[in-house]
């Protein structure tokens, strides 16, 4: 007997999945996403949060260029809340490069990407930190960056209101099937273990690289090539505007300001799952040289950390039927394919790009279903709230004016000092029951993002577990130690320079201050763990990984 | 290709370390007199390095809570990573006044030069109008100068004007130029009288060179611009005297822009030589003493003295020399009092929102010097001397001036 009864399951929460799960929502399908991890635990909150005006494809891929452009100005007009406006440069360095403009501006021509050739002088006065090998450079003010959390969450949030259920933590363990049709998805709470089923008319695949693996569950073939990206985190936003290398997309020729911080990124490498992210020196290394090329600072500059996300690259190929045509993703209509009614999967595509993709498979599930409403969801924008990003982007400003005149009014303490996290910003989250894990808050705040990586914020998070959750002193030192674990991952590709020291800094807070190996060891979570240790060595659960 | 290899660096400490050299160790925060007795200061560690991050040149500064912040220093002497904590601060502040304006008190607090001229010449009037009660109202009202906070004196006869006719000693082992500051100037001229006479009594000739006011009172009143403009002016002035002799100052906090600020602060081109020819001038007698040219021929002095060591001679960094001349000086009994800042920080504890915090963060000291009694409290700075005098109601002196008496000088 199914738990719960719906018209449209879709699997996957990230930037793809969130969006198609509104784009139902408002086409009045009833619809349940159900997503392993956290919402934007996958590619989505892994990319490197660039808004891309084209320019990148306009050569090579004109298609996902125009495509780029017509969505990029959708999503500044709906998803307003999400995106830093702060256009971007394309510059020349090389000899190649220069050979490259020529075909550049033509196809920013093409694509009518809004394209400005500007002179060096102008471009260094306006972003002094373009180092000296800048020979020319292009403003494209379309580029942007689009924080990829945040994007999701107002999808989903906007899909919430409008009906439609989210369901984090939970994977597809199976389906039930009648005949050819698939009937239902059988899910698992990943943390409880407890499973559930729901019975539906139609299961939407949006989990992009993991679409293989999904599919497989039903014996259907999808043909997802994992390729994965490795990106370096400074912890200042070295220019303002994103920085492109003009040439032939490559390794390393992205710098994306992000909020408080730049993204270097990224390489391309096939990996055989899309879990398995391996980050090598030479990557990192390779990042920041290349990103040393166009700007000044980013070798001395402090890297926080470094991380990879995964492509979901589709084997065009291949599978050249059955689908509807579009060069840079793909919808796989599996009745017309292999058969499997009610399975359609989104594959392929770029977090720029979310809202179109779900629009095309919306509509052939739509048909399917016999629900002949159009497609709004480039008009109705995304969240009605303030301009959050502004505000993140802002947050000094948000500490309160201190009055010295009118008596002593304490200011709020901070949780995080770094990324300047308010105990209020933090409070809902800690209320909100799908919130499951310190990294959840960590999404949706910037806690423990900023250059000590929850060295000072872990412990005044997991003591709001206490306080606000009503876990004990064990569960929530185990929180923390998790929560820790997951930023050491991506520190201790950095550790030179300042990150060596700062990492210092907090494994003396915590494993001399805290004790906090001991402490685990006392509590009886870890009997194994004897010794004293760096928290790296425990076998990283799938969720957590996502 | 042409990608520089990159080879990651383990030993970032330098001299002057970039803000991403922060560890969030909060060492800054723990010594900040402001941050210690009040609720409502962020503290040096968010206010520098951690908003820095966020600074974006192109946007307009966000100066919440920067006036707190008093200009002692402390947090960047004890930053185990030699962050400059100040820089960031100041640059910001400067950058906020400059988008949205000065205010009077600040244009005035920051013109020291301007005021002393104004004062010294209409010396008793001025101090008359200080001390008068509805002046010292309309003043807090209007300009925002605490009406409790005693103004300094200012003397007719400018130490410029003394020194012209001061005769040349007729025969001299070196030159040091002598950087005598505002205060000496215009409020203190006996205090400079004393440094050219310890200095001549040791075969010292002292050159008087033109300058201008140090800056430090711009930094601190967010005017970067202004000071940086002074310190040009000085920098013209002084460097090329620095090339054959000394330079020595009597202002702990004059000291310190010439030695540090000027080149690290201000970022003024030409500083460092200057700065690596300043010195303090108990840390220039200390030196004469190590290098046994230091008159000993002292007269006893029997007092029983406190000393109180200025915030910004900490950041120095050359320890308290005057506590090792004082002990040279029979008959003088120094103690320190080691209570921390007296809260002044030089224009901060004159401005009416700030006068009850500056004096919440002396009350330490002034216990402490009222507990243990002395004939007076010895202090480099002058507006330390101000406070203690005001808070403890003791009476106060710079270090030389004990030395001064030791060598007989009335």
């Amino acid at each position: 007997m199914p738990d719960l009864s719906t018209g449209v399951v879709v699997i996957g929460g990230g930037s793809t999945g969130a969006g198609v799960l509104r784009d139902l929502a408002m086409r009045g399908i009833d619809a349940v996403l159900v997503e392993k991890g956290d919402l934007a635990s996958g590619t989505t909150g892994r990319s490197h949060g660039l808004l891309h005006s084209g320019g990148r494809y306009c050569v090579n891929d004109l298609q996902a260029a125009i495509e780029c452009v017509e969505e990029g100005r959708i999503l500044r007009k709906i998803a307003r809340t999400t995106i830093e406006d702060t256009g971007g440069y394309f510059v020349s360095v090389t000899d190649e490069d220069r050979e490259w403009e020529p075909r550049f501006v033509e196809g920013c021509r093409q694509a009518g990407i809004t394209c400005e050739r500007i002179s060096v002088e102008e471009a260094r006065r306006r972003e002094p930190a373009l180092s000296r090998h800048v020979r020319t450079a292009f403003w494209l003010p379309e580029d942007g960056h689009l924080d990829p959390f945040f994007l999701v969450l107002a999808n989903t949030e906007s899909a919430r209101r409008r009906g439609a259920r989210v369901m984090t933590y939970t994977e597809v363990v199976g389906f039930s099937r009648a005949g050819d049709r698939v009937t239902g998805v059988r899910l698992r709470d990943v943390m409880s273990g407890a499973e559930t089923a729901i019975a539906c008319q139609a299961v939407i695949n949006a989990t992009g690289a993991w679409s293989g693996l999904v599919a497989r569950l039903l014996g259907v073939e999808v043909r997802v090539v994992p390729v994965k990206g490795v990106m370096v985190v400074l912890s200042h936003r070295l220019a303002h505007a994103a920085i492109n290398r003009c040439h032939k997309p490559g390794d390393g020729d992205i710098v994306v300001p992000a909020l408080s911080v730049a993204i270097l990124g990224t390489t391309s490498a096939k990996v055989p799952h899309p879990e398995v992210l391996p980050i090598e020196w030479d990557e990192v290394r390779r990042m920041i040289e290349e990103g040393a090329l166009m700007l000044d600072g980013v070798t001395t500059a402090r890297a926080m950390r470094a991380y990879a996300g995964v492509r979901p690259l589709y084997d065009l190929g291949a599978e050249a039927e059955g689908r509807e045509m579009s060069r840079n993703f793909a919808v796989i209509d599996h009745e017309v394919r292999d058969g499997v009614k009610g399975l359609t999967s989104i594959v392929g595509g770029k977090v720029t790009t979310y809202r179109l993709m779900a629009e095309r498979v919306v509509d052939l599930v739509a048909r399917r279903l016999g629900v002949g409403n159009p497609c709004t969801t480039a008009d109705v924008p995304i969240s009605d709230h303030d301009d959050s990003l502004d505000q993140l982007r802002h947050r000094p400003a948000q500490l309160g004016v201190p009055k010295p005149h009118s008596g002593e009014h304490p200011l709020e303490p901070l949780l995080c000092e770094c990324e300047m996290v308010r105990p209020r910003d933090a409070a809902p989250w800690f209320a909100d029951p799908a919130v499951r894990t310190l990294e959840d808050v960590r999404r949706r705040t910037r806690a423990g993002m900023g250059p000590c990586q929850a060295a000072i914020c872990s412990y005044r998070l997991a003591a709001r577990l206490v306080t606000d959750r009503g876990l004990d002193g064990s569960q929530a030192t185990r929180a923390m130690a998790d929560f820790l674990e997951t930023r050491w991952r991506g520190v201790r590709h950095v550790f030179w320079g300042s990150q060596l020291r700062q990492a210092q800094v907090g494994t003396g807070l915590q494993m001399e201050l805290f004790n906090l190996d001991r402490q685990l060891a006392i509590d009886g979570d870890r009997p194994e763990t004897r010794e004293p240790r760096l928290p790296s060595r425990r076998p990283v659960p799938a969720e957590a990984r996502g | 290709m042409m990608t520089e290899d990159f080879e990651p660096v383990t030993d970032t400490v330098e001299e002057q370390a970039p803000v991403e050299a922060c560890t969030k160790c909060t060492a800054c925060n723990t010594v900040c007199p402001v941050a210690r007795n009040t609720e409502i200061f962020r503290g040096p560690k968010l206010l520098g390095p951690e908003s820095e991050r966020f600074r974006i040149p192109q946007e307009p500064s966000v100066v919440a809570g920067l006036d707190l912040c008093s200009g002692c220093k402390l947090c960047e002497v004890t930053c185990p990573s030699q962050v400059s904590i100040q820089t960031y601060i100041r640059r910001a502040q400067n950058k906020g006044a400059r988008e949205r304006g000065r205010t009077l008190r600040d244009f005035l607090l920051g013109h020291t030069r301007l005021l002393g001229t104004f004062g010294s010449l209409t010396a008793p009037l001025a101090n008359l109008g200080n001390r008068n009660p509805l002046l010292r109202w309309f003043m807090e009202r209007f300009v925002g100068i605490h009406r409790k906070r005693p103004l300094p004196r200012y003397q007719f006869l400018t130490f410029e004007r003394w020194h012209r006719r001061h005769p040349r000693p007729v025969r001299a082992r070196r030159k040091v130029a002598y950087f005598y500051g505002c205060w000496v100037n215009y409020n203190e001229r006996r205090l400079g009288e004393m440094v050219v006479a310890i200095l001549e009594r040791n075969g010292i000739e002292v050159v008087v060179p033109r300058q201008q006011c140090c800056g430090i009172p711009a930094v601190v009143n967010s005017n970067t611009d202004l000071a940086r403009k002074y310190g040009v002016q000085n920098v013209r002035l002084l460097a090329p005297l620095a090339g054959e002799m000394d330079i020595v100052a009597s202002s702990t906090s004059c000291g310190l822009m010439l030695k540090h600020d000027y080149s690290h602060l201000l970022d003024i081109p030409g500083a460092e030589p200057l700065g690596a020819r300043t010195y303090d001038i108990c840390e220039y007698l200390w030196m004469l003493h190590e290098a046994k040219e230091l008159d000993l021929d002292f007269q006893p002095v029997p007092m029983r003295v406190l000393y109180h060591a200025p915030c910004h001679l900490k950041s120095h960094g050359i320890g308290y020399p005057a506590m090792r001349l004082l002990r040279l000086v029979p008959g003088v009994k120094v103690e320190e009092v080691d209570e921390g800042c007296c809260g002044i920080s030089g224009t901060f504890g004159v401005k009416v929102e700030k006068y009850d915090l500056s004096m919440k963060i002396g009350s330490r000291l002034f216990a402490a010097v009222k507990a243990a009694g002395s004939d007076a409290v010895l202090a480099d700075c002058e507006t330390c001397r101000m406070q203690v005098e005001h808070g403890a109601g003791a009476s106060s002196a710079h270090p030389v001036e004990i030395l001064a008496r030791a060598y007989g000088y009335r």
